[in-house]
């Protein structure tokens, strides 16, 4: 029998707001243990939580970039359990009135058709701490960080719509994106901004039963969740070939055995309404304002850089991936940068030489502007490539304009015929057997005597006018 | 700008409600020497207004029921000899069965944690005026509570422009407490009330006998004299008198008991010994250590009703939802009364006589010159709440009006519509003057 998987994802993004959720303590997990805690986020007898307005905006805008629909009302609940790593005894979720609900992406299926992956719904939630686990001499003791209690969620959960690692693959590459371009998260798996935990099951091709599902967490890269998918795809179909039942239970990923192992599951509570947190209302006039926030998304902006520079659909497709990237070369070319030039020293020279930096595009000493001068500089032949390059690494040092650094480093063209004559004269003098295989019909030799007069005039020389030049003492077309 | 208290209040808070540097411990196990780290709303605006705080003494675990359950302590206090009209200085003291000496200098207030009537009855035992405020009008910010949908800051005192003065000084929209209604803050100054133009409703279900979620007892001595003889003094005044029902006045007891207890057992989890409160020692491991602490922190009373809420959560969610529905159903009946009349008029226990109580099955707590062997029961606790707590479910503000001074019988609860507080104070001060001042 051919069985077939039914795959339904619940992704949670850390909003990148400035404070938690609940509380106006800096929303800086990665600070010193317990640094940023208040008696809110500690739930310290008497307090009562805040909601974050910038919070409610950006978890607003990111399920606006995933067509969802916003409710005019939602709520919090609270999520009942006990685990050292909840400080109320409750987490504070919208488990019966989410703040949005439907939406989807649609994707490139590995077979070129496009197909749409729902979501469900979209809801807001407080992230716990984290749980440090020790052995103090031969005790094991776990201790407790609070920093990232009460840091801002979203969490995104799809409808059972996924039938292979592919699809899940590529709707987690998606959804990136798209958050990033609304500036609502960083959305990095490395960095567990975003977080993936997969319901898998399978059933028999062409049936449309809903068979008892198995949770796989701990994914920490796409690849990841690519990976674990298939690995419990392929272990339920071997289970059930053999007779075995498929038992609901919860699975971790393994990336160095490569397997989902099975993990003991936290007790989960009910959900009963908060009566401390209001209920969220929100106005029509409202949600069109945050609609109204929403950036050029990254299809369109793709149709855009096609359509008005001529871009190829891959290399427009690939700068819109990147909010970021796709920012910086509009920049660019607004600044007079040649769009074809600009792509081209964008991805393979200003990118690679940021990420070596460890330094991100958006803030990179390396503008937009001052590239798009140096980038003038090349295209009037005022310098060469080599040099361009140079002075590129310099401008990451240095505030110094491109003019400035060219003029210091004496990286100005020579295009002067007068002055490149007597060089001329003197690598053909001294190079007669080029000379000759030139003149034997050996094309190749022009390139040996261009490099010679390039290296006598010390690199500076305008190698298109030493061509010329050299073509017309050597009576070549 | 901000009220400034126009009288040199004296204001006595107990350890459930959060006094910077002060202990919070709440009379719960769970808080031993837990210190606030801040000021509660409530505290801060009367701080700054100039009013001076001591330490109430109460010690009933969060101030729930205001039973005391540290040995030797009364199940419930005895009702106060004091006259009405005396001022609230020994309130505290009366109202918990301590005397005043041992807890230090004289209030003129108290504030009193009221989750279904505290403030209230713990006036009717010292027989001065007890009043809860409008839900919402007044910060919740720092008050360690257990029911966060009823409970709020109650204030008793001998004197009813006390009561004002505080009032004015802690009400209003606090940065701190988002769950305040955005709504337009209702006038606090002293109002007038016109007998002749004022109907008072006397909601018929609220008269025959205690409500109880468990079962209806006889009403305590004094207690329906005491009503008639308020019912008298409304007519005398001028007032139209109006009879009207609320058929499902009964389930006001039930709905609070059901939804209060899971808000509690949910707010109570923050009590799990991880950032503070005693631990106890050899567990071998995290669930072990929430049992062994969590069971060590409650008293016998909250234990018993974080289980019944704990049950309603997890067995029983639908009778929750059940009982968040009739909730609504009856905030709207009484609403729609409000159409009908200005304010409303009902009898007031003290509570079932000690012995009486107990609840079904449960055994009564011993009259044993007021001491217990055995803990009292939720039933009988509920009991005792049953005439006030339908002011917590829906919202209300409500003012417990003490009988007349050297009189035998109890004295009677008006309550308004929501934010109707300086009205229903101001009919209080009517009431009051008429019987030759406060």
């Amino acid at each position: 029998m051919e069985f077939e998987a039914v795959i339904g994802l619940e992704i949670h993004v850390e909003l990148n707001c400035a404070t938690k959720m609940f509380c106006d303590c800096p929303n800086r997990p990665g600070d010193e243990p317990n640094a940023n805690t208040c008696p809110t986020c500690l739930w310290l007898p008497g307090a009562l939580p805040r909601l974050s307005q910038e919070a409610l905006e950006k978890a607003s805008l990111l399920c606006l970039s995933l067509g969802a629909e916003l409710q005019p009302r939602s709520a919090f609940d609270q999520k009942v359990y006990y685990y050292p790593d909840l400080p109320k005894g409750y987490q504070l979720s919208q488990a019966h009135l989410p703040l949005s609900r439907s939406g989807g992406i649609d994707i490139v299926d590995e077979d070129g058709s496009t197909r749409r992956l729902r979501i469900h719904h979209i809801h807001m939630e407080e992230d716990v701490a984290k749980l440090v686990h020790e052995m103090e001499g031969r005790l094991p003791i776990s201790l407790v960080d609070f920093n990232r209690a009460g840091a801002p969620l979203v969490e995104i959960v799809t409808e059972p719509d996924f039938r292979t690692p592919y699809q899940a693959m590529e709707f987690l590459k998606a959804l990136r994106t798209r958050v990033r371009y609304v500036g609502s998260s960083d959305c990095s798996m490395d960095n567990g901004t975003m977080r993936a935990d997969a319901n898998i099951s399978i059933r028999p091709r062409g049936t449309d039963q809903m068979n008892t599902k198995v949770e796989v967490k701990n994914m920490n890269s796409v690849r990841h969740v690519g990976d674990a998918i298939a690995y419990e795809i392929a272990r339920q179909t071997a289970a059930v070939q053999a007779g075995e039942p498929v038992v609901l239970h919860t699975r971790l990923w393994d990336p160095d055995k490569k397997a989902t192992l099975p993990m003991r599951a936290k007790f989960d509570g009910p959900c009963v309404p908060d009566p401390c947190v209001p209920a969220i209302e929100l106005s029509s006039e409202w949600i069109d304002q945050m609609r109204a926030r929403l950036p050029e998304m990254p299809a369109e902006r793709a149709e855009r850089l096609a359509a008005q520079h001529g871009l190829t659909r891959e290399d427009a497709l690939s700068l819109s991936a990147d909010p970021e990237v796709a920012a910086y070369f509009d920049t660019l070319v607004e600044h007079g940068a040649a769009p074809r030039n600009a792509m081209h020293w964008l991805t393979t020279q200003l990118i690679p030489a940021v990420k070596e930096r460890q330094q991100k595009l958006s803030v990179s000493p390396v503008t937009a502007e001052r590239l798009a001068a140096l980038l003038g500089m090349l295209a009037k032949d005022e310098i060469n490539a080599n040099a361009a390059r140079e002075v590129l690494a310099e401008m990451f040092g240095c505030d110094e304009t491109p003019e400035t650094i060219v003029a210091r480093r004496g990286f100005k063209q020579v295009s002067d015929a007068g002055a490149l004559d007597p060089l001329i004269d003197k690598v053909l003098a001294e190079q007669a057997g080029a000379v000759a295989d030139f003149r034997n019909g050996q094309a190749k030799a022009l390139g040996f005597l261009v490099g010679q007069v390039m290296q006598a005039s010390g690199g500076k020389a305008n190698p298109k006018v030493i061509r010329e030049l050299l073509g017309k003492e050597l009576g070549a077309g | 700008m901000e009220p400034i208290l126009q009288q040199d209040l004296t204001i006595a808070v107990p350890p459930d409600i959060s006094v910077r540097g002060w202990p919070a411990e709440a009379g719960s196990k769970a808080l031993a020497g837990y210190t606030a780290l801040e000021d509660a709303t409530v505290v801060r605006r009367l701080r700054e207004a100039g009013a001076h705080l001591r330490d109430s003494g109460r010690a009933s675990e969060f101030g729930f029921g205001l039973l005391d359950e540290r040995p030797g302590a009364a199940p419930l206090p005895p009702v106060a000899d004091v006259a009405a009209g005396e001022t609230a200085v020994t309130c505290a003291g009366v109202a918990t069965g301590v005397a005043a000496d041992d807890i230090g200098a004289p209030a003129d207030a108290e504030l009193v944690m009221d989750f279904m009537g505290e403030s209230r009855l713990a006036a009717a035992r010292a027989s001065v005026y007890g009043f809860k405020p409008s839900y919402g009008l007044v910060s919740r910010y720092g008050l360690i509570g257990l029911i966060p949908s009823m409970e709020c800051c109650g204030i008793v005192s001998g004197s009813l422009d006390a009561i004002g003065a505080i009032l004015q000084t802690v009400a209003g929209q606090d940065g701190l407490d988002f769950s305040l209604p955005d709504e337009d803050p209702p006038d606090l100054s002293p109002q007038q009330i016109r007998p002749e133009e004022t109907i008072i409703g006397v909601i018929t279900e609220a008269q025959g006998a205690p409500a109880s979620g468990d079962r209806q007892g006889p009403p305590a001595p004094g207690h329906a004299e005491g009503f008639r003889a308020g019912l008298e003094k409304l007519r005398r005044l001028g007032f139209t008198l109006r009879e009207m029902s609320v058929p499902g006045y009964a389930l006001f007891s039930l709905v609070h008991r059901v939804v209060g207890s899971v808000e509690a057992s949910s707010a109570a989890g923050r009590y799990d010994s991880v950032r503070y409160g005693p631990r106890a020692p050899g567990a071998k491991n995290w669930n072990e250590m929430y049992l062994m602490s969590r069971g060590a922190a409650f008293g016998t009373l909250v234990k018993s009703y974080l289980m019944q809420g704990a049950f309603f959560q997890f067995e029983r969610y639908e009778a929750f939802v059940d009982a968040c529905r009739i909730r609504a159903r009856l905030v709207e009946d009484m609403r729609q009364l409000e159409s009908k009349a200005d304010f409303f008029v009902s009898p007031m226990s003290a509570g079932p006589a000690h012995g009486a109580g107990g609840g079904a099955g449960a055994p009564a707590p011993s009259a044993d010159e007021g001491r217990s062997a055995t803990p009292p029961s939720l039933a009988y606790v509920y009991e005792c709440f049953s005439s006030t707590l339908f002011a917590n479910v829906t919202g209300q503000p409500a003012l417990y009006m003490p009988p007349a001074p050297g009189s035998a019988q109890t004295g009677f609860q008006l309550t308004g519509p929501r934010l109707s507080d300086s009205r229903l104070l101001a009919l209080g001060r009517l009431i009051s003057g008429s019987r030759g001042g406060e």
